[in-house]
């Protein structure tokens, strides 16, 4: 092993430039409080990785990015899983990106000679954003176009540079597949690359800055000194395992729902990602003023608070001139910090409610509750699919085309994709003799009952999956349907 | 040793050197973990959906004929009928949509049927997968892919044989093979008629074995 590791060493340097980069310093020793960075780090490769995997199924077009996605749910082995991975990963990269910036502020670590690597993370963290703004939109169901839709709304509120922008971010004058196909190339390609620079760019920097060490005011080098790898590293490598199985449970037991497709023509209030519930909560006490003040008001949400915030954070380390880590002695920015922490949370808080209020009194279902129709999509069609192939397929056949003249079509009828109840109907009581057309021909409608065989759930899973299937395109229907219709 | 790094310097007790060979060994540890727990579902999304469930269609897929190419069958005489048929077809997450197939439509004569069991013996093997009569009705239909390289052959009436223009395979009126680098006969497609309607399978076969092996119904 160690010939291996010297051929290489004098080959390439490899090896010796890992040890270089291993074996540094921490003043005042490892501690868990530096874990964020890594683990944010973590959680981006995994990203990257799940992503990948995505990329060799999904689709960006209207067409298809919303079929493709429920394809990757149903039909590719254990792709419902790597989506979801995808998605909670997503949540915990921001959740830990902000709590290394809050880590990063706390600490003072941004002051000199750390400035840049301090406005190198405020833009990986614009990055991240565009990122979670972006793949957002990808499955292109009712909630991701809605969403999008206040997000470029947003955009375009913008004075002089609205217009443009909408068009620019759109592809178009309005969201159309030329939307998926932008967003699609910023989430895969544009994105993740400038960012895999920037972290590699922040990584160089840190190890010629050496590691911040605590927060304190004497020198650094005169603190007993802990060592990178392995302490510090079996900190970041724990850390990060404990965030991965976090991670994983939720992937295996809440999967994002994948609504109904896309439907413009529809209304339908959507649940921005909570990272950006904050900026939207300030839109809505914007849009609460008094008319004669909204414009400004809105300017104020949209661009200058925003931007300030933003560029206030690039600024800092310039803006704070206390020379000093010590926490006592910053009294000011560690007040600041926890009054925009405060005033973060409770806008999102207050958004969140509302935003769960105004679904409730349009009638629609709550963010947790369409996916509670069945508990979450893709699973429920799963299930549903094999209940259809072990009671259905052999009269409808597997693909829903029936037999001609013996058994109707599900796939292309109107009664499947039509009133729920009826479906569900049908299933739990058969039909004993009743004459139909369907598509044209005529059937003597005669079925089975299926309520003496299959449970409320299953009979819901099935009815959602013929409904969902082979060019159906209608909404699921949940176990608690099933118990109403039979009633 | 570099030196700024201080911290190695001082290799420190046995203990704390056995503390921190744990530490390494722990930290590669879970990295494996992780790296499994990620590779098994990512390589398993990998695997495409017709290696997990080979009829990924769920079976046979009937096309009807229409009356007119069900008439042209009817009134063929020794010369097989080359039909086009729209089958539904499925492919990946796009909506299903209509491929169109060529099919070679043989009526047999009461002589062909008669001895059409020993003229093509591969169609009545009992390892013969496919569920379906060899001849329903006194009609044959083949699929138009040739079972050694997938050209489409065509029917030379100067020669009363199915020719494969690519390397020269020789097929009889039933299928038979005559003549080149063929590994088999003609494949059938499954036939059948229900009131007055008449339909067909397409099944895609693998080429170049002697053996007649579904690929899939698409």
């Amino acid at each position: 092993m160690s010939f291996l590791v010297t051929w290489l060493d004098q080959r390439t340097g490899l090896p010796t430039q890992i040890k270089t980069f291993l074996t540094e310093d921490v003043p005042g020793g490892a501690s868990y409080w530096y874990v964020f960075g890594s683990a944010t780090l973590f959680a981006m490769i995994l990203q990257y990785v799940t992503g990948i995997f995505l990329t060799f199924y999904y689709s960006p077009s209207s067409a298809t990015a919303w079929e493709s996605t429920k394809y990757i749910n149903e039909h590719v082995p254990l792709g419902w899983f790597v989506l979801s991975l995808h998605y909670w990963g997503a949540t915990a990269m921001i959740a830990l990106l902000l709590m290394h910036l809050l880590q990063v502020l706390i600490w003072g670590s941004y002051k000199a000679p750390r400035e840049i690597m301090w406005v190198i993370g405020i833009l990986m963290l614009v990055f991240t954003l565009v990122l979670g703004l972006t793949g957002y939109l990808l499955p292109w169901d009712m909630n991701a176009y809605f969403a999008s839709q206040v997000a470029i709304n947003i955009a375009s509120s913008v004075p002089i540079v609205g217009g443009p922008t909408q068009q620019l971010l759109s592809g178009g004058a309005g969201m159309g597949t030329l939307t998926i196909n932008r967003f699609h190339g910023l989430h895969v390609w544009a994105m993740p690359a400038l960012l895999a620079l920037l972290v590699t760019w922040h990584l160089v920097v840190f190890r010629h800055n050496g590691s911040a060490g605590p927060p304190v005011d004497t020198d650094l080098k005169k603190l007993p000194q802990g060592r990178f790898w392995p302490n510090q590293m079996f900190m970041d490598a724990l850390a990060s395992f404990l965030v991965f199985i976090v991670m994983v449970v939720l992937a295996a037991v809440a999967p994002p729902p994948l609504d109904v497709k896309a439907d413009p023509t529809q209304t339908f209030i959507a649940y921005p990602a909570w990272y950006f519930l904050a900026l939207y909560g300030l839109l809505r006490i914007a849009g609460g003023l008094p008319d004669s003040v909204i414009p400004i008001a809105n300017l104020m949400a949209t661009v200058i608070i925003p931007g300030g915030f933003v560029t206030l954070l690039i600024l800092l380390p310039w803006i704070d001139r206390n020379p000093s880590r010590a926490l006592r002695r910053r009294p000011w920015i560690l007040g600041l910090t926890a009054i925009s922490v405060v005033v973060a949370v409770g806008l999102s808080v207050f958004s969140q409610l509302a935003i769960v209020r105004e679904q409730q009194e349009a009638g629609q279902a709550k963010p947790a509750a369409i996916a509670s129709a069945p508990a979450d999509a893709g699973r429920a069609l799963q299930s549903g699919a094999k209940v259809y192939a072990a009671n259905c397929a052999a009269c409808h056949g597997a693909d829903g085309q029936g037999k001609p003249g013996t058994f109707p079509p599900l796939a292309g009828n109107a009664d499947i994709t039509g009133d729920p109840s009826k479906v569900v109907q049908i299933v739990l009581d058969g039909l004993n003799n009743m004459p139909m057309t369907v598509s044209g021909a005529n059937y003597k409608g005669v079925m089975p009952a299926w309520k003496g065989t299959l449970t409320n759930s299953d009979v819901a899973n099935v009815v959602s999956y013929i409904r969902s299937s082979w060019g159906n395109e209608a909404t699921p229907v949940a176990p608690a349907d099933v118990a109403k219709v039979k009633k | 040793m570099t030196a700024h790094a201080q911290a190695y310097l001082d290799p420190g007790t046995p203990e704390e050197q056995s503390r921190r060979q744990f530490l390494a060994n722990a930290t590669l540890a879970i990295g494996g973990v992780i790296g499994l727990v990620v590779a098994v579902p990512c390589v398993a999304a990998l695997i495409p959906e017709s290696l997990v469930k080979p009829n990924a269609a769920g079976g046979p897929v009937w096309a009807p004929l229409t009356p007119a190419e069900l008439s042209s069958l009817r009134s063929g005489t020794d010369t097989p009928v080359k039909i086009d048929i729209n089958f539904k077809y499925q492919d990946g997450y796009l909506p299903p949509s209509d491929a169109e197939r060529l099919v070679w439509g043989v009526k047999l004569t009461p002589e062909q049927v008669a001895t059409f069991q020993k003229k093509r013996p591969d169609l009545f093997k009992p390892t013969a997968k496919v569920d379906y009569p060899a001849i329903t009705l006194n009609f044959v239909l083949f699929s138009s892919i040739c079972p050694h390289l997938g050209c489409k052959f065509d029917w030379v009436s100067g020669a009363k044989r199915f020719i494969c223009p690519c390397h020269g395979s020789q097929f009889d009126v039933v299928g038979a093979k005559l003549a080149g680098p063929a590994p088999r006969g003609l494949d059938p497609l499954p036939f059948r008629e229900q009131d007055g309607k008449a339909e067909v399978t397409w099944i895609q076969y693998k080429s170049q074995t002697p053996d007649r092996i579904i690929v899939a119904y698409t």
